[in-house]
């Protein structure tokens, strides 16, 4: 056969199959348009800690948000349209974060980023979020994350460390205590934490005094030595387990006769049990708490499978409903910006109808009321820059070598 | 601040008397073997370890677990000078220095292999402290000192009128001479390591008792064991135990005026003072 013969032939026949297969396809996207834009799913992503030092948090988050979504797409979606959830894991590493938040939004383009955990992670992926005008939520608590210039694309259902010091301070101050002192490890919340504690006492005229100690020191003898010198009537520990332990001991050593508060992570069971049981009696802890008792909690304990969702699963399922009820008040194009620009008009407001599931808040949306969405780990509402006004926190003590829960406040 | 300043000299002379033991072997090693061996930090730490081992699986009091401290940390003193350090003697002082440092980051590494990185305390009661004339005492550390006072007075006693202990003196002032006279330096090396090993065993199950353990427990206190024996004097044993109490005051004294953070600094300016100024130490004898 002759090829300069051929070529040509099957160039021509190339090209006339070729137009023949493009004006089909743009007639069919003629017709199949209008029909795509009526029912195309709305993506929303979550980037969870499912493995890594937060792994033992992420899969009941993904499963809170899984069910929160289901029951919405049950019920018919937002405006007709479904929800489709992206789940991604960070392996609470920034460096695996970055790389899985450029995927969901460059390649799924979600309108939100929700549930990142680790605050290293959340700090890492904000940027990207912002930038590429993409709503995220979070549950990490370090201050500095709301500092950030994210222009109202960021909230968290964490209280802030701020927000914990004024508890302390605040609870120091129910025990009667004039002069505080609190002693603690370097670590990015001193500064703002003490802030707390101090503007707490200040309301009553007490005073306040403050130690940061190296934590991995097998003795506190010359801080104790510190702390007794100034002879504060409570001392609030902000470090962790082991060095907490070596602290609580050398304060019994020395005699010391006042209130002790720490933090629930620090003062826990494991604690209790590698202490004699005099040193640690009577410690009191605070912990940041989901607000157990709402219906909304039974129901994110309905859907994630847990009968007490630990915090973090509490506000994923908060942070999902959020996402939607911003979305559908919003409406337009269902985006990163609307839920930025709506997502306070359904969580806050007085007068506004309460509402702790999206359901529910979607068919009073449809009938044009104004809804307050008050959830599984709080009242939900948000400063400007994006942390909770307010939420509860648990106070325990310890109490012959057990945890006892004072109350839920 | 009277009190205070009283208060801080009386808790020096306790933290010092705990680096006393380790120092006291630090410079007892320097003497004979004339190196600075700074995996004394390692032997503190298997001692302590080997401490708590007795204590919480056999119930082991406080004399029991100070002995079984020294004889762990003796041998592997012994065990790892032999394999490791000897070999490097050729090389000149220096490079065995530098060799005892490697050794106490794998000794370390290896008790951190075995029993991890977490603090772990003795099976004791948690004494309050006493009050003596207002100013509050360790009870731990009392028994410590005691203790610790007995040990030394019996290297005091051994190294004065056993015959092993004068020849151990011999050998640190000159080893010619003593091999001429037939003491056998391998010997004699090995029981001043066995010794220095031993002493720093017993200074970490001590400083143990008083605090808690983990695998930083030896090298914590290096920097001032090495300081209080820099400043009694390389080679002295009384003053390595003077240098270890001049150290633990000073250092106490300076957080009255200083953050507790940078206690570690403490050392590092006695060392620089006293090698500047008299490198012999307060009680070293004069290099000849």
């Amino acid at each position: 056969m002759n090829p300069n013969t051929l070529l040509p032939n099957i160039a021509t026949l190339r090209r006339r199959d070729l137009l023949k297969i493009g004006a089909a396809a743009s007639a069919g996207a003629m017709v199949a348009v209008p029909a795509w834009a009526q029912g195309a799913p709305i993506k929303l992503g979550a980037l969870l800690p499912l493995t890594g030092a937060g792994g033992p948090y992420g899969g009941p988050m993904a499963k809170a948000a899984k069910g929160v979504i289901d029951e919405v797409n049950a019920a018919g979606g937002v405006n007709g349209r479904k929800i489709e959830l992206v789940i991604e894991d960070d392996q609470t590493s920034p460096e695996a974060a970055v790389r899985a938040a450029r995927k969901l939004i460059d390649v799924d383009k979600v309108a939100a980023v929700m549930g990142t955990w680790a605050s290293a992670v959340t700090t890492a992926v904000a940027p990207l979020c912002w930038e590429s005008k993409t709503f995220q939520t979070t549950t990490s608590g370090a201050d500095s994350i709301t500092l950030l210039p994210h222009q109202g694309y960021l909230i968290r259902t964490q209280p802030n460390t701020t927000l914990q010091g004024q508890k302390f301070g605040a609870y120091a101050v129910e025990l009667r205590a004039k002069k505080v002192f609190f002693i603690t490890p370097q670590t990015p919340f001193v500064k703002t934490q003490l802030e707390g504690i101090t503007a707490a006492l200040k309301k009553v005229g007490g005073t306040v005094g403050s130690l940061v100690y190296d934590d991995k020191r097998p003795s506190y003898r010359s801080e104790v030595e510190e702390l007794l010198r100034f002879g504060p009537d409570a001392v609030i520990l902000g470090g962790y387990t082991p060095d907490t332990t070596v602290l609580l001991k050398d304060m019994f050593r020395a005699g010391f006769k006042g209130q002790k508060l720490g933090f629930g992570y620090s003062i826990n069971q494991k604690l209790i049990e590698g202490v004699p049981a005099d040193v640690v009696e009577g410690s009191y802890t605070i912990s940041p708490s989901p607000a157990e008792g709402s219906q909304a909690y039974a129901k994110a304990a309905k859907l994630s499978g847990m009968a007490n969702p630990d915090p973090y699963t509490a506000q994923m399922y908060d942070q999902v409903n959020l996402v939607i009820l911003a979305l559908a008040a919003g409406g337009g194009d269902m985006n990163g910006t609307t839920i930025k620009n709506s997502v306070r008009s359904i969580s806050q407001g007085a007068g506004h109808q309460k509402v702790d599931n999206a359901v529910e808040g979607l068919k009073l949306l449809a009938a044009k009321k104004t809804i307050d969405y008050d959830g599984a780990s709080g009242p939900c509402d948000f400063t400007d820059i994006g942390d909770i006004v307010d939420c509860k926190f648990r106070y325990e003590q310890v109490k012959a070598g057990k945890i006892a829960m004072l109350r839920i406040a | 601040m009277l009190q205070a300043l009283l208060q801080a000299i009386v808790g020096g002379l306790m933290t010092g008397s705990q680096l006393a033991l380790p120092a006291i072997g630090f410079t007892a090693i320097f003497a004979v073997l004339r190196y600075p061996s700074f995996a004394v930090a390692a032997y503190m730490t298997v001692g302590a370890f080997a401490a708590v081992f007795a204590n919480t699986h056999f119930g082991a009091g406080v004399a029991v677990c100070a002995l079984v401290a020294a004889v762990a940390a003796g041998v592997v003193g012994v065990a790892t000078e032999h394999t490791v350090l000897s070999p490097l003697r050729p090389a000149g002082a220096l490079t065995v220095a530098i060799g005892s440092i490697a050794l106490n980051l794998v000794l370390e590494n290896v008790v951190r292999f075995f029993f991890g990185n977490d603090m772990r305390g003795f099976d004791m009661p948690i004494l309050p402290d006493m009050r003596v004339a207002g100013l509050r005492v360790g009870a731990q550390q009392l028994q410590n000192l005691a203790l610790a006072v007995v040990v030394m007075a019996a290297v005091f006693v051994f190294l004065r009128f056993s015959r092993f202990g004068r020849a151990m003196r011999a050998v640190a002032d000159n080893g010619d001479l003593a091999r001429l006279k037939g003491i056998d330096p391998k010997l004699i090396s090995a029981f001043a390591i066995a010794l220095g090993a031993a002493l720093a065993g017993i200074g970490g199950a001590l400083l143990g008792m008083d605090t808690s353990i983990d695998p930083l427990t030896g090298y914590r206190v290096l920097l001032s064991v090495f300081a209080a024996a820099v400043l009694g004097g390389l080679g002295s044993i009384p003053g390595a135990v003077v240098g270890a109490l001049v150290i633990g005051v000073a250092e106490e004294v300076s957080l009255l005026v200083v953050p507790t953070t940078y206690r570690g600094a403490i050392a590092f300016f006695a060392i620089l003072v006293m090698l500047s100024f008299r490198p012999r130490g307060l009680l070293g004898e004069r290099a000849t």
